[in-house]
């Protein structure tokens, strides 16, 4: 019995590792995202945790995980990640959580970490921040310092069996003319590095796509709005999906 | 143009400082308009300190020069309530450039017209309490952002009134202001916010900044090359310290997406540098690169008095005039950037831009001067220094 779910085990980490070919096609996967925001580091907890069968994915966040005025909940970014990578990975089961409500800070974030992590017990926790600071100026370092003892209490708790993703903002040229927002983006790139944990840059990626005219929120009419929040939910998800295994595919190639 | 320009610098002066304090104002324009291409090439990309600091430590030096020679001739309370008045100016500033600002935020979100987005980004106090707002601005309690550094500029100003006869004694001025520099590193000082959200400039710590500037202006300059003598040595320490601080800031921002991973203790220890409380790396830093300029530049270069520098020698005299309008023409260079920051929108806003903070330097020396001819007939300024008379912080 045992040795068939060792068995069971190695033909999903295998099946995990033979990637490489579609990733080739990456360019089309994510919606035309630029490779180098998609270079991930290894990603033991995911690793593990696909090739024992089940990925719990636990998301926490501000407005962008709970609706962002897209069409319903099956059409955030957290579902429709969830969705990709569980048609990515069958039949590794993917379960994702989502702990996120408008207008939370880094701080209410860290509280639902505390709490619920170690009930959920995730594989990989992707943390979006940033936007709720930076519009009303919160300090940056309190923000970097709230996510460096989250990681840490999280890291003591749950090891090396929870990988830790930071998403910085949605970009907005609006958001970028009227806040600070190049202060927090820094600080956040500190934040992940001192807590081993890795920044998926929303904005960079968001940034390309409304410099290329490929999806552009503000310059969409009211008519066609929907339709493209929709679509961006979809495409972040998507990128998220191609970040999420080359880390896992990074973590294959050290094994 | 050039010409004209060259003709309204006021001679005598310490050209460097007049020099450099343009170069910041232009860099805290750059800096004002995000997406602006320019902004990667200024300060803060490289260093701890960015033109903040250069600009709080020059206005300083400025002060100290004016206001020293007015505490000689006239006293404390008339030369403090010349400070006081000029902390006004800048207060009466401030409240029409937070009135613009507001403005133009509205202008931005009705044009944008996407409630749902905006409504996550929060921006937008006045919509939710304006008369809360409007109050809590008029008592500096809240400041949007980019609209920071004159709040700053003005309680240190209002500061400087009341230690004014220290700068007579300047070893007691520097303990005065590094034990509030302390206070509020340590002990949390800090002026109100609304929503506690903090200062973004902490005044209590960056005074610290502004009256070293003001001891350096009143320091006799022989004695102050014989203290902070030059040394090739530590000049090239210095040197690479600045180089070895611009590689590791950008190898902790950018090397994680190129596979460099830093030193968790590296990265934390860079998170910390806050630049609310004047971290003590960026006092470092741009002390550092004061020494550097003072000693590599001499105060007679030739550069100074060409075509090149003018502008900013010019605009670096008339600091108040075009760093209020620098903060104005931010709004509007935003607003060209938000419609497009392609190529050609870029170099729109940046000639547009620089030039106009020439222009500003240009009428408010010219109707300046002309006033202070007609106030002072005859010789003017004849019982003053050669150098100092016409000084304004």
């Amino acid at each position: 019995m045992r040795a068939m779910r060792r068995l069971a085990a190695l033909l999903l980490l295998a099946l995990a590792l033979a990637l490489p070919g579609r990733l080739a096609k990456a360019e089309a996967r994510a919606c035309g995202a630029p490779e180098e925001e998609l270079a991930a580091a290894p990603l033991p907890g995911a690793s593990a945790a696909i090739a024992r069968g089940t990925l719990r994915i636990m998301v926490v966040g501000s407005a962008s995980t709970a609706g962002g005025g897209t069409s319903g909940p099956e059409a955030v970014w957290p579902a429709r990640m969830q969705a990709v990578l569980a048609a990515r990975l069958a039949p590794v089961a993917v379960e994702a959580r989502v702990f996120g409500a408008r207008g939370t800070t880094a701080a209410d974030h860290a509280g639902l970490l505390a709490a619920e992590a170690p009930r959920f017990r995730p594989h990989l926790v992707i943390w979006q921040l940033g936007t709720v600071e930076a519009a009303r100026g919160l300090p940056p370092e309190e923000m970097s310092d709230t996510v460096q003892e989250a990681a840490a209490q999280l890291r003591a708790g749950r090891g090396d069996r929870t990988d830790l993703l930071l998403m910085d903002m949605q970009f907005s040229r609006f958001f970028r003319a009227n806040a600070n927002v190049e202060a927090y983006r820094d600080q956040l790139r500190f934040a992940a590095a001192a807590s081993g944990a890795q920044l998926f840059s929303r904005w960079a990626i968001m940034h390309h796509w409304a410099e290329t005219g490929r999806l552009d929120l503000e310059r969409a009419t009211r008519a066609e709005r929907q339709t493209v929040v929709n679509e961006l939910h979809d495409c972040l998800a998507r990128a998220l999906v191609a970040f999420i295994l080359e880390g896992i595919q990074r973590e294959g190639r050290i094994r | 143009m050039p010409g004209t320009v060259a003709s309204l610098v006021r001679p005598g002066r310490d050209l460097r400082v007049d020099f450099l304090r343009g170069l910041a104002l232009w860099f805290i324009f750059i800096d004002h308009t995000p997406g602006n291409l320019l902004g990667l090439l200024t300060l803060r990309n490289v260093a701890f300190c960015d033109a903040t600091e250069g600009f709080v430590l020059l206005a300083g030096y400025a002060s100290g020069v004016a206001y020293g020679r007015m505490l000689e001739r006239t006293g404390w309370l008339h030369a403090a309530a010349r400070v006081t008045g000029r902390a006004f100016t800048l207060y009466v500033a401030h409240i029409f450039l937070f009135v613009a600002f507001t403005a133009q935020v509205g202008y931005s979100a009705a044009l944008l017209d996407q409630a749902a987005y905006l409504d996550e980004l929060a921006l937008d106090p006045f919509g939710q309490e304006p008369y809360r707002a409007l109050l809590e601005a008029l008592l500096l309690r809240y400041q949007p952002a980019f609209l920071d550094i004159l709040p700053l500029y003005i309680v240190v100003l209002l500061l400087f009134a009341f230690a004014l006869p220290l700068l007579a004694r300047p070893r007691l001025l520097l303990a005065g202001s590094v034990t509030l520099y302390v206070a509020a590193r340590w002990a949390g000082l800090e002026p109100p916010s609304w929503r506690s959200t903090g200062w973004f400039f902490n005044p209590f710590a960056w005074q610290l900044l502004f009256a070293i500037g003001a001891v350096l202006a009143r320091a006799e300059p022989g004695g102050l090359a014989r203290r902070f003598r030059w040394s090739k040595w530590l000049a090239v320490l210095a040197a690479l310290g600045l180089a070895g601080v611009a590689m590791l800031l950008n190898a902790v921002w950018h090397g994680a997406a190129r596979g460099w991973e830093p030193p968790e203790w590296l990265a934390a220890w860079l998170a910390d540098v806050d630049k609310a409380g004047l971290h003590p790396a960026r006092l470092a830093s741009i002390l550092v690169l004061t020494w550097l300029i003072a000693h590599l530049l001499p105060a007679g270069a030739r550069f100074l008095q060409g075509r090149l520098a003018a502008p900013f020698v010019l605009m670096g005299q008339q600091s108040l005039a075009v760093f209020c309008a620098g903060i104005f023409l931010s709004f509007l260079g935003r607003l060209a950037l938000e419609a497009s920051a392609a190529p050609p929108a870029q170099l729109l806003v940046n000639l547009v831009g620089l030039a106009s903070l020439v222009l500003v330097g240009v009428v408010s020396a010219w109707y300046s001067g002309d006033s202070a001819r007609r106030r002072e007939p005859g010789p003017a300024s004849a019982d003053l220094p050669a150098g100092q008379g016409t000084s304004r912080p």
